[in-house]
């Protein structure tokens, strides 16, 4: 029995692969081609497939969070700028921060919850992801930990304290004081981000901050020495 | 048939084994590069999706993300409840809360200020919850039983904004964190579980019920002189609200 089977498919007697070859042999190239599309497939990533998300320790993560917690102190004073002064052009300018900067704090936060990334660095150190620029090891003296435990600009909580139990022209010039400062201090990691960031709308977006800033701090100072009062140092 | 084809070979002279040898040669290089694609296939996929569940679980398992909306759900001990959001009391009326402390349900109209607060005395009840419905999150300790290190320990928790911390007077425990609808009591301040309490939870856009809401203090709620708490009172006290109170467009609004 066994032995008659081969001789089966030669049927036809013809020196060429019989039907059954054919099919089989036609089926096998078919699922060749195939195969090798799909690991093409695997190997290329297509022009418009979104790009992998940043991972937690880079500039895009580290920025959002951090520049995230440096706004929201913004956004706070400003608050209390806002409720309580009687000047109104300090009262403009403070709702102007607010709303910018709180409206920035929502698009950061949206990037990390679409990035998986978690909303703030639970390290309690800041500024790591700057740590391997030259000239900006945001190292502390005596720290071999990379960041910091305080961002440049931050008011402290004795400062807010103070802030929030002046009142009148004295709270307004310590108020231009602790922003113009604020402002300041988050300049360089708008910068850093504006040049290091992989994601184009990350960049774009520390590069706008920067340029607003900037020019902001110019008025902050102008207004500061029209109320009599001297910039902080950093 | 089979008379038929015995002859046709012999006819032939060709010895028959070399023929059924050199057929299955092509059949079978057909066959093993095929396997061999499938495992090259098998294998890739296999890999990646394991390097992206290894860098998941290595980096941050406690960070919420689409596939784990609620990491806390993995912290043994923890406590959720469903809450809807948004039934308000005014400054003077007790919402009668069946947990202690509480981490949900109805609350002051006013916020207490949470941008990484530290309260010295025990604050109003209905005024933190608010502060929870906003994604803070809220450790509570007892006044009594954490001091020293351990206090200071927790304190280093609450320098980022969306944290607040205030004793607890009536705390069955030593320690107790709230986030809207969750909740974790314990008794150490170097307990692993207060980070992932906080990594899971804190402005957890899945978990809390207004997203980018504020957490500053406002001008109904001085942070230097909070309004004291007090014990909830019992539920059916008269006077007291309800912590359900669902916000039912067609009832008329039972606060002034």
């Amino acid at each position: 029995m066994t032995t008659t089977e081969p001789g089966t498919a030669e049927e036809p007697g013809r020196a060429g692969p019989s039907r059954t070859q054919r099919l089989v042999m036609g089926g096998a190239v078919l699922l060749t081609v195939l195969l090798v599309g799909v690991i093409i497939g695997m190997l290329v990533r297509l022009p418009g497939q979104p790009p992998a998300p940043p991972a937690y320790d880079s500039v895009d993560v580290g920025f959002a969070q951090d520049m995230s917690i440096h706004h929201t102190q913004a956004v706070q004073m400003a608050a209390w700028e806002r409720d309580h002064t009687t000047d109104p052009v300090l009262r403009l300018l403070a709702t102007d921060i607010e709303d910018t900067q709180h409206g920035q704090v929502g698009r950061m936060l949206g990037w990390l919850e679409l990035w998986g990334a978690p909303t703030m660095p639970l390290s309690g150190r800041y500024m790591t992801w700057m740590a391997d620029a030259p000239g900006h090891d945001h190292r502390e003296p005596g720290s071999s930990e990379p960041g910091v435990t305080q961002m440049p600009g931050m008011a402290t909580a004795e400062e807010l304290r103070r802030l929030r139990e002046s009142t009148g022209p004295e709270m307004d010039v310590l108020w231009l004081q602790l922003m113009l400062r604020h402002h300041e201090g988050g300049a360089p990691m708008l910068a850093y981000a504006a040049d290091h960031a992989q994601t184009p709308q990350v960049r774009n977006l520390a590069a706008q901050m920067l340029a607003a800033q900037t020019a902001e701090s110019e008025y902050l100072r102008e207004l500061l020495a029209q109320r009599g009062g001297t910039p902080l140092p950093l | 048939m089979a008379s038929g084809k015995t002859s046709k070979a012999a006819r032939r002279n060709t010895p028959a084994p070399l023929k059924k040898n050199s057929f299955p040669w092509g059949t079978v290089t057909a066959v093993v590069v095929l396997v061999a694609m499938i495992a090259v296939i098998g294998t890739y996929v296999a890999v990646r999706s394991n390097e992206q569940q290894a860098r998941a679980e290595a980096l941050a398992p406690f960070t919420p993300t689409a596939q784990n909306p609620d990491p806390s759900r993995a912290i043994p001990g923890i406590v959720i409840k469903e809450y809807p959001g948004g039934s308000h009391v005014g400054p003077d009326e007790q919402v009668a809360y069946t947990e202690s402390p509480p981490f949900g349900g109805t609350h002051d109209q006013v916020w207490a200020a949470c941008n990484g607060v530290v309260y010295d005395t025990p604050v109003r009840s209905e005024n933190l919850v608010h502060s929870l419905e906003h994604g803070a999150v809220w450790i509570a300790y007892h006044p009594d039983r954490v001091s020293g290190e351990a206090l200071e320990t927790l304190k280093s928790k609450v320098t980022v904004p969306y944290t607040v911390m205030s004793p607890y007077p009536d705390l069955d425990r030593p320690i107790s964190l709230q986030s809207w609808g969750h909740q974790l009591k314990l008794d150490d301040a170097n307990d692993p579980r207060i980070d992932q309490f906080i990594a899971a939870l804190r402005l957890n856009p899945n978990t809390h019920p207004e997203p980018n809401a504020s957490c500053q203090e406002t001008t109904l709620f001085d942070q230097h002189n909070p309004p004291p708490y007090q014990p909830a009172p019992t539920p059916g006290t008269p006077g007291a609200r309800a912590e359900d109170e669902s916000v039912d467009p067609s009832r008329p609004m039972q606060t002034g």
